[in-house]
């Protein structure tokens, strides 16, 4: 994503083509009601990817609660992308036009929940590029797909931790929660049990008006 | 990977890599992600770093409307900035600035959090900046790496390519690891749960038991069995 607009050197193109976007970086933040970032894509045509992953904070009503929205805005106001009630997708779309793309989350209930996200935006050299500048070599377009190829790796492997982050919190929730209920479960038991032997024992005992002799 | 060309001495063949360095180090235009923070407020990204990476990161305030990027950025847009390590040591702080830089190496594994905060201001404005934080492959510094070994653009991407590679294998046993854990703690619930369902049982008819034993000897004592 270098400044190509300068003096058109081969090493301009070169170092362009090289340098086709590198943004790997899995981030998280907390959406409350609604959380916005916004990401730089440099030319029309780009393919813009990525994933995000809900960590619930609350799972108790994961079953009520319906997940999050997400929404893409191009620089021209339009929406490109909708997801809603997801707790976890990935998503990819041609850019229509370069600018800054809005990535907007919303959360429609108040409990605030961790979102784990992660965006890309992948330029490979088209075929105009290649005729427009003799010097550009095929290799070049090559090297620039095999390194989107492996973002792509990248970005799978990003989800796939994070899905997994989630599992890991909602397993160990479950453990807690069966060991709670359980101890709950037979403190009542026994609470029950003797609660039921005070009453059999009062109602015996010499104290109550119709045992009184 | 790095092999010096033969021959690289051709004037043509420097000066692409002069310009091509040259560009390599202008700042890259937006590379960062952009996040809105309204003064009084708090936005905080967490990272997942491994230990031993190395995470950089950089950060400005700009100005407000993305269609006009040179306008004068108002003095009143600061923001602070603190991160902090997942036991809660302060890796980077710092205090009302516009913009500024952090380097660290990971020695712990976890999450890494970077708040942003923008002082109270009358009336409420929003402040935009932007991060840009990188860790692991990414952070490396490759233009000295190149500068260092004399590569030529090609061997460097490749280079690159190879980390990356080295990265997702390294990515891949740790995705196994962590479902190896995870299966065995569902194992040990599930076992956990059999065991806690036969002392339930047990618990029932001992209460009931124990129940039955005392009323009969309470209704025994008192002479009505």
């Amino acid at each position: 994503m270098a400044r190509w607009r300068t003096a058109a050197l081969l090493a301009v193109a070169l170092a362009a083509v090289l340098a086709a976007a590198w943004r790997a970086e899995a981030l998280s933040v907390t959406v409350t009601d609604t959380e916005c970032v916004h990401e730089f894509v440099p030319y029309e045509g780009d393919t813009v990817s990525g994933n995000f992953v809900v960590v619930d904070h609350d799972i108790f009503w994961s079953s009520d609660h319906p997940g999050i929205d997400l929404t893409v805005t191009s620089p021209g106001g339009n929406t490109v992308h909708t997801l809603k009630g997801k707790s976890g997708d990935k998503f990819e779309f041609k850019a229509p036009r370069g600018g800054m793309y809005k990535f907007c989350f919303h959360n429609p209930y108040g409990a605030p929940e961790t979102v784990s996200f992660y965006i890309h935006v992948g330029h490979i050299p088209n075929e105009h590029n290649l005729a427009k500048d003799e010097h550009l070599d095929p290799i070049n377009v090559k090297i620039a797909e095999l390194k989107e190829a492996l973002e792509s790796v990248t970005a799978e492997q990003k989800y796939l931790k994070a899905r997994d982050a989630r599992h890991r919190h909602t397993n160990e929730s479950t453990r807690r929660r069966v060991m709670l209920y359980t101890m709950a479960e037979y403190l009542a038991f026994m609470a029950a049990s003797a609660l039921q032997v005070v009453y059999i024992r009062r109602l015996f005992s010499k104290n109550v008006a119709y045992n009184r002799v | 990977m790095a092999a010096r060309r033969p021959g690289s001495t051709a004037p043509r063949s420097w000066l692409l890599l002069l310009a091509a360095f040259a560009l390599l180090w202008a700042p890259p235009p937006a590379r960062a992600l952009r996040f809105d923070l309204e003064s009084g407020h708090t936005k905080c990204i967490s990272d997942e770093i491994k230990v031993n990476a190395m995470a950089v990161g950089k950060y400005h305030v700009v100005g407000p409307d993305p269609n006009f990027p040179d306008a004068q950025l108002p003095e009143s847009h600061r923001i602070s900035l603190r991160v902090t390590s997942p036991y809660g040591n302060s890796m980077h702080y710092a205090e009302n600035v516009q913009s500024g830089h952090f380097a660290f190496t990971a020695t712990e594994a976890g999450d890494y959090l970077a708040c942003f905060w923008a002082p109270d201001h009358k009336p409420p404005v929003t402040v935009v900046f932007e991060f840009d934080w990188r860790s692991g492959v990414s952070a490396k510094d490759w233009p000295s790496v190149a500068k260092k070994g004399k590569v030529d653009m090609m061997a460097l991407e490749l280079k690159k390519l190879g980390e990356t590679i080295k990265d997702i294998q390294e990515e891949m046993f740790y995705l196994r690891e962590r479902e190896e854990e995870m299966q065995n703690l569902n194992r040990k619930t599930n076992s956990r749960m059999a065991w806690l369902g036969f002392l339930t049982l047990g618990i029932c008819l001992s209460v009931a038991g124990l129940q039955l034993w005392h009323l009969k000897t309470f209704f025994e004592r008192k002479k009505l069995l």
